[in-house]
């Protein structure tokens, strides 16, 4: 218990990197990915064949690829990214591809005759969609949302082959250096509690947009 | 002579090289009750879907109210732009087949969401007007319901009270019964014939004929894109001219 409580701080600090790589890159991945799934459904072929490309050029490629490619590749053609910064545009491409998808699915799913409800009652693009279409799409695509999510938060434990000092990297400094399996355990401990707040996040926001549908 | 609510002429429409309206003249006065009939696949219901620019029209002019929806020029369509479309369209109310109620609003906020967001007006009036159309349509202890949590014939009634919170000049009823069974079908055809008894201007596609001759004051039957015959309900149905007429009514009578 003395051990753990040593070890801590240092996790600690390896968890605040973690936290960083992992509430930016939803914090950018989540608009990005909105706006590709409107250009995923756009009337113009260009724009949807591009997002489409994209996407399949994203999800069809290693994560761990693409952090190597934002670090290792870029500087070769003069564009030097810091560790993190490397890290977080390499998440935030991957991630937006994946979200897209899940909006484009949702945004699909609602029927026609909704559009057709709101233009007969006069309602402009932009008033449809933040008022009738959005808020059914909330619900929808919460699920799927959730689980890229939780992915996201083992996912950051990648950025180790770029030598961030994440979480991950951390416990094995730790392991390696006192020879000591424990910071592994309160490693995994921390990884699940973090999965547990976002489970019971999700659920109160499922509940909040599921209040219409009869149970 | 009434009032022209709806003025509409030599009306075309095509999808690639099927031509599905062929050129219809049609004037909806204020208070006439418009039961459009036909065979399936006759292009009533395209009709009605143009009304309100569901559908574009690919020849010919509409003008609500005054206003011109689109018109013919040199051979090409010209539409307003598209605000003046919304605000055009707004004059018009639409039922659906499939009620297209928002499921995720209850009821008296699917009545208030158009008139607050669209004509922006003020919230607590919409709210007093949303009350008083649910009362017409017997659903008044509804408001606070979800969609989901009614049955079709109710849906359909709280769709029709929410096209007229808009005030429209004329409501377009596309097969308004179509999706319900019979029971319910009778509470939503007597609330649309209380609407026509208050000189609501309607145009109802409908294969109901018992409502057409009964609460319609003029039936047009249109066939292959075409209005084939038109006029007093009795008239058309009481002595139909064309054979094609006939044997539609034979067939739906039996």
């Amino acid at each position: 218990m003395d051990y753990v409580i040593y070890i801590i701080p240092q996790m600690i600090a390896g968890i605040g990197v973690s936290l960083n790589i992992f509430v930016l890159t939803l914090l950018f991945a989540i608009p990005l990915g909105f706006l590709m799934a409107l250009g995923r459904l756009s009337k113009i072929q260009p724009i949807r064949k591009a997002v489409e490309f994209y996407v399949w050029l994203m999800r069809g490629t290693p994560l761990m690829l693409q952090l190597f490619f934002f670090y290792f590749a870029l500087p070769a053609v003069g564009i030097l990214l810091s560790d993190f910064n490397a890290a977080i545009v390499a998440f935030v491409f991957n991630y937006s591809a994946y979200f897209c998808e899940i909006f484009r699915s949702g945004i699909g799913a609602i029927p026609k005759g909704q559009y057709e409800a709101a233009h007969t009652l006069g309602m402009s693009y932009t008033q449809t969609m933040r008022r009738i279409i959005l808020p059914q799409v909330v619900r929808i695509v919460l699920p799927p949302v959730s689980n890229e999510t939780i992915t996201l938060v083992k996912d950051t434990s990648l950025v180790y082959v770029l030598a961030m000092n994440d979480l991950m990297r951390t416990t094995r400094n730790l392991v390696q250096r006192d020879f000591n399996m424990t910071p592994f355990l309160v490693a995994a401990a921390f990884y699940l509690f973090a999965t547990f707040i976002l489970t019971e996040i999700f659920n109160r926001i499922e509940k909040k947009y599921s209040k219409h549908v009869q149970q | 002579m009434a009032d022209v609510k709806v003025k509409i002429r030599n009306l075309k429409k095509s999808y690639g090289n099927l031509e599905v309206i062929k050129g219809i003249d049609l004037d909806i006065c204020e208070g006439e009750v418009i039961a459009l009939v036909g065979p399936s696949g006759c292009g009533k219901s395209t009709f009605l879907r143009c009304i309100n620019k569901l559908e574009d029209v690919t020849g010919g002019s509409i003008v609500i109210e005054g206003m011109t929806l689109c018109e013919e020029k040199n051979g090409k369509v010209h539409y307003a732009p598209e605000q003046e479309v919304r605000k055009i369209v707004s004059h018009t109310g639409m039922v659906f087949q499939q009620f297209n109620l928002f499921p995720h609003m209850t009821v008296l906020e699917n009545l208030i969401e158009a008139p607050i967001q669209v004509q922006k007006r003020n919230p607590q009036e919409c709210i007093v007007e949303a009350r008083e159309l649910l009362k017409k349509v017997g659903l008044a202890d509804k408001e606070n319901a979800y969609p989901s949590q009614l049955s079709g014939g109710q849906q359909q009634r709280v769709a029709i009270a929410r096209g007229l919170a808009m005030n429209p000049g004329v409501m377009l009823f596309d097969e308004p019964t179509s999706a319900l069974d019979p029971e319910l079908t009778v509470e939503v055809l007597k609330i649309m014939q209380e609407l026509a008894a208050e000189k609501m201007t309607m145009v109802v596609v409908t294969h109901e004929m018992g409502f057409a001759r009964d609460v319609a004051s003029k039936v047009i039957f249109i066939d292959e894109g075409i209005i084939k015959e038109q006029g007093d309900p009795h008239e058309v149905f009481g002595n139909p001219k064309s054979e094609r007429l006939r044997q539609f009514l034979k067939v739906l009578l039996k």
